[in-house]
């Protein structure tokens, strides 16, 4: 069973967020804010990571970095709901620090899921 | 004196006569202007001390001889003698000369000429006096010149300069205020009263009282009105004179015209406003996003778990209908609080504009015309062509919508600016050395000033409740301020407006092209070529090559041909000859598996379950559309 981590720090979101992939049969992990999912972060069953970016304590920047550093073959798929740093997007940035996808709030879950299932199977097949 | 004696009386009269001609001679000799006299056949008969030490000669060079040999033939015979002649003819002669003595060197002069007579009815000699005035004539010419300088320094002074009588009678405006007033001369004002220039002339009464008890008074910003009653606010001082007995003589006043002051006080005001209100409301936009998230991702949910066509599943449709609005809302929102990052690309402002005009002018109502100054020119900016698109066309469309009854002309330019007048215009910093500088002036029924300041707030509106939502304009300004350019509006109730936009001119190169075979070929299929050659612009410079179709029979003609298949197909459900249905069929009895992006208006969504099981890869994007969204498309399913 492939390990989700859910990083969200909007509650209702994440809990739609766990619903959808527990339907899906994935391990679904939460967490409230990027400091939370950095310490509490479990390689060993976590395969995929799906970030927000604008948090309180550590920002999603910061989540993708630090697992990134932890496990080099984590998926991560970044998702915010607009916000700017300097010229760039907090999303762009993302994608410039290794996420392996970005989208945009509100999202297409039907798309968000594709999309996890895809960097998966990629996975499987390595 | 003595009394003069009888000739008779001999010696006594010889005496007389010799201390009389004493007494005349040191009276000549001691003026201390240069006296000479001549007689008719222009001797010298007299000439005395003063003129010989001027000139520095012995007397007896200069008695008994003849002007001519004095001053020389030539100048005797061109300037001397005709004076010396009317003068002998009974005439007083006067006239300035300079000339040079070697005990002053060259200095001015007042020569004259009178006549004399010492035979009854006869003039016989004449005196010469010639005066020195070289000091009075510099002291003279020192003042005239300080006058000029003064008057020169009063009508350059940009700042209006009056000077009245206590009742307000004008006595003297200088050009300042005359431009200020509207008023061509200074006559047209002088009897004219300055209280009658004043908004409220209660006001200027009130001020003169004031002045009565201070003398000088900075009375600050104070608005008049000019001789066709228009509103000129000014800042004002007085100050008033008084006489020797300390009643008041006269004010004068200093009047500035401080309409760009505060014009560009209200433009920084507006700015800051708007500045905060974007931040605001991109962090609302922001939350709002987080909500919209769970409220679609829960409609998807239900939507796998309902029946297809049940009236549940139909009702959940209408919650995503609602998501889709509301998340158009936030991303405007976003945009116009700069929160969206645009992709920006080299590209060539009046390509764009032309594009833009082209597709408002096969819409356009049969009363506005329209008139475009759209030349050939190299106006590239880095700039987003789907962003600057919406930009122009959000213009137009409003301009068009402010004429719809009346009518009327929509005016649009474009040329480029150097930086000094962009400087001016903005007064700011900026940020290139040329900016493209475009027009959109329409004569439609023009705004109030208290609605002027206010149009780019977001949702700021003049229509009725559900006649748009009044983002339109706050867009804008977002899409130019990303740009680092500027959007400056000037309108007048029933005139029209009139928006300028400035957008800095990039130096920098496009990059090269890739060669042409390692290109990824983009078929474009659809019907309004306006709107897709502007995706084109962008899509060009970011180095696809594209082919642009509107019909069925060639797109099967594009596809069959193997060596020019393309990699990517776009199709914009606009195309009146291939819809959606018509596409289905066609990619199906074609066996195509080529990817496709679907762009779509809002409300007409396709369908994608014709496509569901053709295995094909399907993006869908709705409009308006940003050349970032379809980039990351391209780039996904080209991958």
């Amino acid at each position: 069973m492939p390990g989700v981590l859910l990083v969200e720090d909007d509650k209702e979101l994440r809990e739609m967020l766990k619903v959808s992939l527990k339907r899906r049969n994935y391990l679904v992990m939460e967490a409230e804010n990027g400091k939370d999912a950095i310490s509490h972060f479990k390689p060993l069953i976590t395969d995929l990571v799906v970030t927000d970016l604008i948090m309180p304590e550590e920002d999603g920047l910061k989540v993708v970095i630090k697992l990134r550093e932890l496990k080099p073959s984590l998926k991560i798929i970044a998702m915010s709901g607009g916000g700017k740093v300097g010229p760039g997007s907090y999303l762009n940035l993302a994608k410039a620090l290794g996420a392996d996808a970005i989208f945009s709030k509100p999202f297409s879950l039907s798309e968000l899921v594709k999309k996890i299932e895809q960097l998966l199977d990629n996975e499987q097949l390595i | 004196m003595k009394t003069k004696p009888e000739i008779s009386e001999g010696n006594d009269y010889l005496n007389w006569l010799t201390r009389e001609k004493d007494i005349a001679d040191q009276i000549i000799n001691n003026s201390r202007s240069m006296i000479t006299i001549i007689n008719r056949n222009y001797i010298y008969e007299k000439v005395n001390s003063t003129f010989c030490n001027a000139h520095q000669v012995v007397i007896d060079t200069i008695l008994g001889k003849s002007m001519g040999d004095v001053w020389g033939q030539d100048t005797f015979q061109n300037i001397i003698k005709q004076n010396v002649d009317s003068c002998f003819a009974g005439k007083t002669v006067q006239y300035e000369a300079s000339f040079y003595t070697p005990k002053s060197g060259t200095r001015h002069f007042e020569v004259v000429f009178r006549p004399l007579s010492v035979e009854p009815g006869k003039v016989t000699h004449l005196l010469a006096e010639t005066f020195d005035i070289d000091d009075l004539k510099t002291s003279k010419q020192a003042v005239i010149k300080k006058e000029e300088e003064l008057r020169k320094f009063e009508s350059n002074l940009p700042i209006g300069f009056i000077r009245c009588e206590t009742s307000g009678k004008i006595l003297h405006a200088n050009v300042a205020f005359l431009r200020i007033a509207e008023c061509n001369d200074e006559t047209s004002v002088k009897d004219m009263n300055l209280r009658n220039f004043y908004l409220e002339e209660a006001l200027f009464d009130l001020q003169v009282r004031q002045l009565g008890d201070e003398h000088t008074r900075n009375f600050g910003r104070v608005s008049l009105k000019n001789r066709s009653g228009k509103e000129i606010p000014c800042r004002i001082s007085g100050f008033l004179a008084v006489d020797g007995y300390g009643a008041a003589s006269y004010i004068d006043f200093a009047v500035e015209d401080c309409s760009r002051e505060i014009m560009l006080e209200n433009r920084l005001i507006q700015a800051q406003k708007l500045e905060t209100i974007g931040s605001l409301a991109g962090g609302i936009a922001h939350d709002f996003n987080n909500i919209l998230a769970t409220i679609s991702g829960y409609s998807e949910m239900l939507q796998d778990d309902l029946p297809k066509n049940s009236e549940l599943s139909e009702k959940v449709t209408k919650i995503q209908g609602a998501v889709k609005k509301a998340q158009s809302i936030t991303n405007q929102i976003l945009t116009f609080s700069r929160h969206v990052e645009q992709e920006k690309v080299l590209i060539n402002v009046s390509e764009v504009l032309k594009e833009t005009f082209g597709f408002v002018k096969s819409s356009i109502p049969a009363n506005i015309t329209l008139r475009s100054r759209i030349p050939k020119m190299n106006a590239n900016v880095l700039a987003d062509p789907t962003q600057l698109f919406r930009v122009f066309l959000n213009l137009m469309t409003n301009a068009i919508q402010a004429m719809e009854e009346e009518g009327g002309t929509l005016t649009v330019n474009i040329e480029i600016v150097g930086r000094e007048m962009v400087k001016h215009a903005l007064n700011k910093d900026i940020i290139a050395d040329e900016y493209v500088m475009l027009t959109f002036r329409d004569t439609g029924e023009g705004m109030e000033p208290s609605v002027i300041g206010r149009i780019f707030e977001p949702f700021f509106t003049t229509r009725e409740v559900g006649q748009g939502t009044g983002l339109g304009l706050s867009v804008i300004h977002g899409i130019i301020s990303e740009m680092e350019g500027e959007i400056l509006v000037s309108s007048k109730k029933s005139e029209g407006s009139e928006f300028l936009v400035y957008l800095p001119v990039s130096r920098s190169y496009a990059p090269r092209a890739e060669k042409r075979s390692n290109r990824k070929k983009i078929l474009f299929i659809t019907g309004n070529k306006y709107e897709s050659r502007i995706l084109s612009l962008g899509l060009e410079s970011a180095g696809y090559e594209l082919i642009f179709i509107s019909d069925g029979s060639s797109f099967v003609k594009v596809m069959s041909n193997n060596n020019d298949r393309p990699d990517l197909i776009i199709y914009m459900n606009d195309s009146k000859q291939i819809n959606p249905e018509d596409l289905a069929a066609l990619f199906s009895s074609q066996k195509i598996i080529t990817p496709c992006i679907f762009i779509t208006d809002p409300e007409l969504e396709i369908s994608d379950e014709k496509f569901l099981n053709s295995g094909i890869n399907i993006q869908q994007l709705t409009k308006p559309l940003s050349l970032k969204e379809i980039r990351n498309a391209i780039q996904d399913l080209l991958r």
